[in-house]
């Protein structure tokens, strides 16, 4: 019997009894591991971080990020990452070193910037402008997040949600509000992944019919550019330079991601004598980066910081940024209509989300659903990539005000 | 709460602002690199003579081919610069 109770104690069962939020937590990760490897929503974030909650839950296992308060020292002084890990185990040494000093997400913005193409944004330059409009869901919600309670830090943190890019919400929450780390990734990623439902929904009820047909090729036939680019290679290599030092004197707080983003462009765009950073960039660089950042946000998902009412409410404020995102730059695209000749189909606006390409494929569906020869899928890539911008910048702006 | 909700509009104006100069600065900038590009960098019509010009002169799925095979023996390090026709064969 005495063995047997010895058994007992050493497995979690015990612990997990005492504690059933617990097992709710297990079923979150669960879910979250359904969602990323049957329905293929965003697998390559929700599946570690699915994983992530579930080692982090499991007593005993001490895989769970503990609050930045119990590393704290008296004198403003911190653990060193050594007695991290041998107080609170390696989850924590990856968290506090990785996660919590703000270094994987620039790390993540590389390699996104090696995969990225300007070319659709520097041939239709005018179009960037929708990625600034699309922005207004990250600064609108700070209102509601505000009348609901939260901080103005988190209220921040729960706002850049609406930018629809995850290492950017990751990234400002880890310096505004990193207690609600693990709610905000979750819903950044989830609405990311949820873009072929968002954006119909948001763009069938505030785009007419006859707006939908819009032609960009015709318009383009039209009213025809002022000027062909002679060498796109060249404005190609100079764009992310040029940029990067613009942008580093204006909003310096967005740097880090933004800087990562252009350097990561710069080295695709250079050619066959940087394919080798590039290659590092997207590939081995990335997905290690990836891995790390999905299991150390899912640790943080303990049932004591995820079971709360404030998680409710970053789900559908969350959500309302998104909405209102999209909105914004759909209705920033219909007042351009009313004030130029040459007209915009709406959707390019609806993209200055940065979910990039998701959201540009799924407006182009939803414009050759409405004329077969409408092709939008450039001019959608256009708002988009500028979106990424945006929601960087955007953060910056977050960051500095408010951090 | 007043507060809060004061310093909501700070935010709103400064953030949509900065978004949007940043965002107008990246139109003017691809603008500017363009038409500088076009008046000091153009690329010659028939193209460079590396890359452009065995692409033009050979079919694009054989240098598909060729690129996806040098790619493979090299186990992705190698990468095609050029390619030329040997006369003497």
């Amino acid at each position: 019997m005495e063995v047997l109770r010895q058994l007992y104690d050493m497995t979690a069962l015990g612990e997990i009894g005492e504690t059933p939020g617990v097992l709710l937590m297990i079923l979150i990760g669960a879910v979250l591991l359904y969602l990323g490897i049957v329905k293929k929503y965003e697998p390559l974030l929700l599946v570690p971080i699915g994983f992530g909650i579930i080692l982090a839950n499991l007593p005993g296992g001490n895989m769970d990020v503990v609050p930045a308060e119990m590393v704290e020292l008296p004198g403003h002084r911190y653990m060193n990452l050594f007695e991290i890990a041998s107080e609170y185990g390696i989850m924590n040494f990856v968290y506090y070193s990785l996660i919590k000093t703000g270094f994987l997400p620039p790390i993540i913005f590389m390699g996104v910037g090696a995969l990225t193409d300007f070319g659709p944004m520097l041939r239709n330059l005018r179009l960037a402008f929708f990625g600034a409009a699309a922005q207004i869901g990250i600064f609108g919600v700070f209102f509601g997040a505000i009348a609901l309670g939260f901080s103005a830090k988190e209220a921040g943190s729960l706002g850049i949600i609406g930018g629809a890019d995850g290492p950017t919400a990751i990234y400002t929450t880890i310096l505004l509000a990193p207690h609600l780390l693990g709610p905000i990734a979750i819903a950044a990623y989830s609405y990311m992944a949820l873009v072929p439902v968002i954006v119909p929904l948001v763009a069938n009820r505030l785009i007419t019919k006859k707006e939908f047909r819009i032609n960009m090729k015709k318009q383009d036939k039209l009213y025809p550019p002022k000027y062909k680019i002679k060498n796109l290679k060249a404005v190609k290599i100079i764009f992310p330079i040029v940029l990067g030092i613009v942008v580093a004197i204006l909003v310096p707080s967005s740097v880090p991601l933004l800087g990562m983003l252009l350097f990561g462009n710069l080295i695709k765009e250079i050619g066959t004598t940087t394919s080798r950073l590039s290659e590092a960039a997207t590939g081995p660089i990335m997905n290690t980066a990836t891995i790390f950042l999905g299991l150390a946000v899912g640790a943080t998902m303990t049932a004591k910081v995820f079971l709360d009412l404030k998680t409710l409410g970053i789900i559908v404020g969350g959500f309302l940024a998104f909405a209102i995102s999209i909105a914004g730059g759909i209705l920033a695209v219909k007042v351009y209509n009313m004030l130029a000749k040459k007209k915009i189909n709406p959707l390019v606006g609806a993209t200055g989300l940065s979910a990039v390409p998701m959201a540009s494929r799924v407006a182009s569906e939803m414009g050759l659903k409405h004329d077969s020869s409408n092709h939008l899928l450039q001019y959608c890539m256009a708002s988009n990539i500028s979106g990424v911008i945006g929601s960087a910048v955007a953060a910056g702006v977050l960051i500095s005000i408010l951090g | 709460m007043t507060e809060s909700f004061n310093q909501a509009w700070v935010l709103l104006g400064v953030g949509m602002v900065t978004v949007f100069t940043v965002l107008l600065l990246v139109v003017l900038i691809g603008n500017g690199l363009v038409l500088f590009v076009n008046r000091f960098l153009p690329e010659s019509e028939s193209g460079k003579p590396g890359n452009a010009g065995f692409k033009s002169a050979i079919h694009p799925s054989k240098v598909a081919a060729i690129v996806a095979g040098v790619k493979n023996v090299t186990a992705g390090r190698g990468n095609v610069v050029e390619i030329r026709k040997n006369k003497k064969i």
